[in-house]
């Protein structure tokens, strides 16, 4: 223990800003654990000295459920329920790239109608999941009406997700073939009004959030992240592009109709906590463009392919990305012949956040956590997975 | 423009690009549209890995994984990286794997290329067994404490109640 | 004893009839002797040149008409100021109508409702008014909540610990003057007596945090320590300014002083910088460092449950009621405004001049309309961070409350003002 306090002091001592006084100033260990109002179901490990933060080692795995074991005994319909599980605020989110996969396994070509409704949930829910990530950052900062005003708006979305597939925040949707059922013949009527009425509202976050000068003194210059730090770390998803990489898997490799919808891939050079909150917002802008272009030029037709009650496909491996909420979710899908798959692997944009988590609390000061470490889009179930 | 409706050409010009350079030493294991999966050795790995991040500008980390396959007595590590930095690039996913043998399965870590992989490694590492020589922390990541059973993502591990 | 009792009617009535019985045996045979052993050995009062014996009381208690002049009377005794007005009752009664315009404007600021279902049947012609019996049902709640003492806490001054916050609160409430005659404790250095009683709060936060022997209210009364401390200078500084321009430090001067003019027209950065340290007194947001939720679950009344929990907001809220009568009396001119109010008089006798209500309406309005303010600055705002709290208190603060001094001396010493204006 000794050594090892000593080893982490040396360490410590190069972080630029951080003096210790005196050799036996201690390093107190703090365990932001699963059991606190700021953290959700994970721990943080953190070590420090006085206010600075000198090591953070995070813990996640408090809600393991082992989906990759569990995809081998299920065949490709039947995974969907529990696939969705790690990440209900956005599940066509990680849905998405699974339904794409099993379809480029099973050579199936999925009608037009259906690509277009993807599209539009998809975006929906990346709106949903934003604003819910909204709401958390100002219970962190202690503003209640940055609670208040984004679980309101994201009403009228989640009121759009249930018209469409019949439940509120799991819905299940993405099938591979299509999406499990048409969308009722008001929906185009109705997503037109509600996305048009939450553009309205967006607006308003601008002065009572982003310009308020106690939101700006938390989070400008808060856990600043380079460029080239954030492209070796593996980040992805807003992170990233608040750090200056134009990175978005919806331009770099468009999947379903994505290549014909208009819409800018927003980026901001500072990389602080206060870009990466600033990003979402630019980006939900973008959402709605997406939606009302794609709710215009919707086609008629079927939704879905149905296939066999054991659907299966060659000795073959996929590997296929989306760009979800949070960033890049991929899945990697290895096949030999059998009605259920052989490997599922998920690699899921808050498990990559992690080393740059550790990376940012270093050297940080502890009243800075909780915006940092919230401004990762970190949701712990789904790096549990 | 990297469409694959021109054929696999800039796959193909990448791949005499890593085969000029190692030769022998890897194996292209398959050439699909954005797709290229190098099979190495666990030797050549950490150089396969440095000339693609520095010359070929695959830089971005996407994911680690492991799979066992009992019918060859190997397990495979697979990475796939992405590229953040070069605009022919960007929709390309490489793939290599290494294939381990099943009873003794070590590789070196790739954390000096790309420092996002430390989890990932971790947690191969948790789920099927695999070292990976000088990780800093190569402990339990995801799996609880008292873990007493074999690495869980082995095909030999059964979830209790639910046999093939 | 039946283990079910059903209701009838006779014995209803028989259990009334009981009570009367008992009720009359106990009046007549121990409280009235004893009203009459008393009033036998005090001297009688004198009011209006008569002499009140206790029939002439019991009279007037029956013929409003001969007992206005007692009432006049009573309202004239310390007593009286002390619990109703503008003592304990009245406070208190501000304190209520402050916690349900928070809970309310709060809500509707934050696209809610507030509380709506109690009391919803009085109101039915505004709905927006609903929920106004809210805090009754909350405070009846409370008190039917065991009071939890944690285990190895120091069980006196844990439990001490609210009463002394009430009675710090009560004792400011006493300085402060609602109306020209009407002040429960006017007294030449109000002003300084004022300071003295806010200097009790940091003290107990420290006393709760430390005997509840837990970590986070350790953390969240040391933070309450800092906060505290380095905002009282500001906010004595701040002050300088109007003892400076009004020559006196007695609350009814300063107030008398104002004439023409408030003295938020020549001090203006004084009533900032008070007020901004009036908020970091209360600590409410921006500056609940303190009670931060995300981070220290409820700061140092963490431990508190029950009836105590209610009386340490029961204090807040009159601490919220002060600070703002406060800034009222030092810069908006205390109880003067254009006579929008009649004399209250019955039967004749004049119990508040017109002067005094009109005097006691415009203070409510002008207390009302800074408390609203500290509201809707609590919906705008997030939390300040602590290094950013302290640099403010110990280096902007206190600069600028300096400057305030220069320019109360420069606008007396350049005769703009004289002092006593």
């Amino acid at each position: 223990m000794q050594q090892e306090d000593k080893a982490l002091k040396d360490r410590v001592r190069e972080i630029p800003g951080l003096q210790m006084e005196g050799e036996d100033r201690g390093i107190l260990t703090l365990s932001v654990g699963p059991q606190h109002p700021g953290s959700g179901h994970f721990r943080l490990i953190i070590k420090v000295d006085g206010d600075i933060i000198a090591e953070a080692l995070p813990d996640p795995g408090y809600v393991h459920r082992g989906e990759e074991k569990m995809c081998e005994y299920r065949n490709y319909i039947q995974n969907i329920p529990h696939l969705e599980r790690p990440m209900i605020a956005d599940s066509c989110g990680i849905l998405y790239p699974y339904v794409l996969a099993v379809e480029e396994l099973l050579g199936i070509q999925v009608p037009e109608r259906a690509k277009y409704i993807r599209v539009i949930m998809a975006e929906i829910n990346r709106c949903i999941f934003e604003l819910y990530w909204l709401a958390i950052y100002g219970i962190f900062l202690g503003h209640s009406t940055m609670f208040m005003w984004p679980m309101a708006d994201r009403e009228l979305l989640i009121d759009l997700a249930e018209m469409a597939s019949g439940a509120r925040v799991t819905h299940a949707y993405f099938v591979p073939g299509g999406v499990r059922n048409d969308i009722p013949d008001i929906f185009v009527e109705k997503a037109t009004k509600h996305v048009k009425y939450f553009r309205s509202r967006l607006k308003e976050y601008e002065s009572i959030f982003y310009a308020n000068p106690l939101f700006q003194a938390r989070t400008v210059n808060v856990g600043v992240l380079r460029r080239e730090d954030a492209i070796n770390l593996g980040a992805t998803g807003p992170v990233l592009r608040a750090s200056g990489v134009e990175h978005d898997i919806r331009k770099a490799e468009p999947y379903d109709v994505y290549d014909e919808m208009d819409f800018k891939v927003i980026t901001m050079k500072e990389g602080d906590s206060y870009a990466r909150a600033y990003v979402p917002w630019l980006e939900m802008y973008e959402s709605v463009e997406i939606i009302l272009q794609a709710l215009e030029k919707i086609p008629n037709g079927p939704v879905r392919i149905k296939l066999g009650p054991n659907p299966k496909g060659g000795v073959a491996e996929v590997f296929k990305r989306v760009e979800a909420a949070r960033g890049e979710l991929a899945y990697y899908i290895v096949s030999d012949g059998n009605p259920k798959p052989y490997r599922v692997k998920l690699s899921v944009p808050s498990f990559r956040e992690l080393p740059v988590m550790a990376h940012l609390l270093k050297g940080a000061k502890l009243a800075d956590m909780p915006s940092i470490y919230w401004s990762m889009n970190y949701w712990p179930v789904e790096a549990d997975r | 423009m990297s469409q694959s409706t021109d054929g696999l050409y800039v796959e193909n010009v990448l791949a005499d690009k890593i085969n000029s350079r190692f030769g022998d030493r890897i194996k292209v294991s398959y050439l699909k549209p954005r797709r290229i999966r190098i099979d190495v050795s666990k030797d050549h790995v950490l150089e396969l890995a440095r000339f693609v991040r520095d010359e070929l500008g695959f830089d971005h980390p996407i994911s680690v994984s492991g799979v066992d396959y009992p019918k060859r007595s190997t397990i495979e590590v697979v990475y796939h990286i992405g590229s953040c930095s070069r605009d022919e690039y960007r929709s390309f996913v490489l793939a290599f794997a290494v294939h381990l043998p099943r009873d003794n399965p070590v590789m070196p870590t790739l954390i000096p290329v790309y420092r996002g992989v430390e989890y990932h490694e971790r947690e191969v590492f948790e789920m099927l067994g695999v070292v990976f020589e000088g990780h800093p922390r190569l402990e339990r990541l995801l799996l609880p404490e008292d873990w007493a059973d074999i690495p869980p993502l082995l095909k030999d591990f059964h979830i209790k109640g639910r046999e093939e | 004893m039946a283990t079910v009792s059903e209701f009838r009617f006779s014995e209803f009535v028989k259990s009334i009839l009981w009570l009367l019985f008992w009720v009359t045996l106990v009046v007549s045979l121990i409280v009235l002797p004893i009203i009459f052993i008393v009033l036998f050995y005090v001297p009688e009062p004198i009011i209006d040149g008569q002499r009140i014996n206790p029939y002439l009381l019991l009279t007037m208690l029956t013929n409003p008409q001969i007992g206005a002049p007692l009432i006049k009377a009573t309202m004239e005794t310390t007593f009286f100021k002390v619990v109703v007005l503008p003592g304990f009752t009245f406070a208190a009664l501000f304190a209520t109508v402050l916690i349900y315009a928070e809970r309310k404007i709060l809500a509707k600021m934050q696209l809610r409702v507030g509380p709506y279902h109690a009391g919803r049947e009085a109101f039915w012609w505004a709905n927006s008014l609903g929920g106004f019996l809210q805090l009754i049902a909350d405070l009846l709640k409370l008190l039917g909540k065991e009071i939890i003492v944690p285990k190895g806490a120091d069980k006196p001054i844990f439990l001490a610990a609210p009463v002394v916050l009430i009675i710090a609160s009560a004792g400011l409430v006493a300085l402060i003057p609602i109306a020209p005659n009407w002040v429960v404790a006017d007294i030449d250095v109000g002003l300084l007596a004022v300071f003295a009683l806010l200097g009790f709060f940091p003290l107990t936060a420290l006393l709760a945090s430390y005997a509840s022997n837990s970590k986070y209210p350790f953390i969240g009364g040391l933070r309450a320590l800092y906060q505290l401390i380095s905002y009282e200078i500001p906010l004595i500084l701040s002050v300088l300014g109007v003892v400076i321009l009004a020559g006196t430090l007695s609350l009814t001067g300063i107030v008398e002083a104002q004439n023409p003019y408030w003295f938020i027209v020549l001090l203006p950065i004084g009533a900032v910088i008070f007020f901004i340290t009036a908020l970091a007194e209360l600590e409410r947001i921006p500056f609940d460092l303190p009670e931060a939720e995300s981070e220290i679950v409820a700061g140092w009344l963490t431990e508190y449950s029950g009836m105590t929990y209610g009386l340490i907001q029961l204090a807040n809220y009159i601490k919220m009621y002060v600070l703002s009568a406060l800034f009222v009396t030092l810069f908006l001119g205390g109880w003067s405004g254009p006579q929008i109010a009649s004399s209250l008089e019955i039967f004749n006798v004049t119990l508040i001049t017109a002067e005094e209500a009109n005097g006691m309406t415009w203070f409510v309005i002008k207390t009302l309309g800074i408390a609203i303010l500290m509201i809707i600055i609590r919906g705008i705002n997030p939390r300040i961070k602590i290094d950013l709290l302290l640099k403010t208190a110990w280096g902007k603060l206190i600069a600028v409350a300096f400057i305030n001094v220069f320019i109360a001396v420069a606008l007396l010493y350049l005769g703009v003002v004289t002092v006593g204006a």
